[in-house]
């Protein structure tokens, strides 16, 4: 768990980082939005002290990390940038071995580890272990930086834009995997990004910030449902906000009973995905089953509809 | 590097080694060179001992020099030492302005005559390359990495050992080549002042008017040069390669 509490940073008269709280419940992802300039990236590199704050402190597991040396810090939270940062003269292995070396682990550990991370990212051991960075394309690379990141089993994990540099085919693939990735491993990971699809799609919580100030931290829905500001509901899309909504829920919560005729939508689809469903194939209702098959009930465009409508 | 240019340098290789350890055998090559009878072949020394004595100065000067612009070119890399970095931009400079035979000039009556001044003057003159070279291996070292390195919880020495300098080493390298190859054709007028060495060959012929002993000190020279030029490039290609860098890389 990270607790910030009154985090400022000062450069001279200019204020970057403006008496933000917040929290980050273990295991979850929270991801801070906002324009370019607003206080993200500095935000994020005061947690592993890359950045000295000028006020305020945060807590990693309830601990002050001003009381822990800063590289011993380090060595316990994963950080990812957007270049990757990856060293060119190791080779893949080298490179996510690299926190593991650091910390004085043995050979045969770090080697066992290093190959438990190839598989997790699916990068097959004999093929990649001893190639270069330049050798890899943008995807493996990414996957390399976040690997390296996660070799020492850190309590935490930082990411600043970490799929800024692919493009958007293998960013979505990218997203899914790392979403995959930390539910396996139960990580706690504070993600920036200006990306809001990104945001909507990985966040647990959203912290939204503009010009060094946090201007809400909540759960996507409530982002959408009750912003903050004016510049929270500008910034997740005015218009897009409804269908953002539905992106958020599942058949399962706009589920009622009966039956209906087609093509059977299963209860874990967004309700974006099932409207889109019913408009294509030009029908009122779907049947819909579990993941065993089973008939549970049927979805109807005025149900998501519903869910679809924003508090006035 | 193809097969012909190999050929091509092992024959210099073994050209030279043939002519310095038994310089007689191409006797006949030099004596249309010589009037009035004048010997072919060097005959106050032999050429051996003289090659590896001039090996062994440059050797020295340049060692001394790559500790010292290596090691000012981290320390005014470091964010306690570069508000040193004019400065010793300025020194350095100033030995690769100074002509080393001025050096030499002033040396001479500070240390005495024979290697030390040519050492001195070498070691001045072989400063500012592998400074340089040392600047701009460091400079170019990907800031994301280093960021990443930062990150990761690596100190200063670390960052510095594992990360800048084996990123910085090929460029660092090609600096030190620079400097001896420069060396070994300075270090010829090191004769002046007595320095045994390779310039007591020429010094002799052009005292005695005698263009074969003035030819062999250079020819000596010049393929000791392209030689060791060459040596140097094929480790510095190897240690790129070593260190996962494509080898076109690095010119």
């Amino acid at each position: 768990m990270i607790e910030i509490e009154h985090l400022t940073k000062r450069y001279g008269e200019t204020i970057v980082v403006d008496d933000v709280s917040l929290r980050v419940e273990e295991g979850t992802i929270a991801v801070v939005v906002g324009t370019s300039g607003a206080g993200k990236s500095t935000l994020l590199r005061m947690i592993n002290r890359l950045v000295e704050p000028s006020s305020g402190r945060v807590l990693i597991d309830g601990r002050d990390t001003l009381s822990i040396p800063e590289d011993e810090l380090r060595h316990r939270i994963g950080y990812v940038i957007q270049a990757y940062g990856l060293f060119p003269h190791r080779t893949v292995s080298q490179n996510i071995a690299t926190v593991p070396r650091l910390l004085g682990w043995d050979r045969k550990k770090i080697a066992a580890r290093v190959d438990e991370l190839l598989d997790l990212f699916q990068l097959d051991p004999g093929e990649f272990a001893e190639k270069f960075p330049h050798e890899l394309s943008g995807g493996q690379q990414q996957r390399v930086g976040v690997a390296r990141a996660l070799a020492a089993k850190p309590a935490v994990l930082l990411m600043d834009e970490p799929f800024g540099a692919l493009d958007p085919v293998i960013r979505s693939k990218a997203q899914d995997d790392l979403l995959a990735i930390q539910r396996r491993l139960g990580a706690t990971i504070v993600l920036v990004t200006h990306d809001m699809n990104e945001a909507f799609h990985l966040g647990d919580r959203i912290a939204v910030m503009d010009q060094a100030r946090l201007l809400q931290y909540a759960a996507p829905a409530e982002l959408l449902t009750h912003p903050a500001e004016p510049f929270v509901e500008q910034l997740t899309g005015t218009a897009e906000r409804p269908f953002r909504l539905l992106s958020l829920t599942r058949v399962k919560e706009a589920l009622e009973p009966g039956n209906a005729e087609g093509e059977a939508l299963v209860l874990s689809t967004t309700l974006h995905d099932a409207l889109a469903r019913l408009i294509a194939l030009g029908k009122d209702a779907l049947p819909v089953i579990d993941a065993s098959g089973k008939a549970v009930g049927r979805i109807t465009v005025e149900r998501i509809l519903a869910h679809g409508r924003l508090p006035a | 590097m193809s097969a012909r240019a190999l050929t091509f340098r092992a024959a210099a290789l073994i050209l030279l080694v043939a002519f310095i350890t038994a310089p007689q055998l191409f006797a006949f090559v030099f004596k249309p060179l010589t009037v009035n009878d004048a010997p072919a072949i060097y005959n106050h020394g032999s050429l051996l001992a003289l090659t590896l004595s001039h090996l062994r100065t440059v050797f020295l000067a340049t060692l001394a020099s790559t500790v010292l612009a290596v090691g000012l070119g981290i320390f005014v890399t470091r964010p306690s030492g570069s508000e040193f970095l004019p400065l010793s931009r300025s020194l350095v400079s100033i030995g690769q302005t100074f002509p080393p035979v001025a050096v030499l000039a002033i040396a001479v009556p500070l240390v005495g005559f024979g290697e030390k001044p040519t050492f001195i003057a070498l070691f001045l003159y072989g400063l500012l390359p592998i400074f340089e070279n040392t600047l701009a291996g460091l400079s170019e070292v990907p800031p994301q990495a280093l960021e990443a390195a930062k990150g990761m919880g690596m100190n200063a020495r670390q960052r510095l050992l594992q990360v800048e300098l084996p990123l910085a080493l090929p460029v660092i390298l090609a600096g030190i080549r620079l400097s001896v190859i420069i060396g070994l054709g300075t270090a010829t007028i090191g004769s002046t002042v007595a320095a045994k060495g390779l310039g007591e060959v020429i010094i002799a012929g052009l005292q005695s008017n005698n263009v074969a002993f003035v030819l062999q000190g250079g020819l000596v020279v010049a393929l000791l040069a392209v030689l060791i030029h060459d040596g140097m490039g094929i480790a510095e290609r190897a240690v790129a390669r070593r260190l996962g860098r494509p080898v076109d890389e690095v010119a």
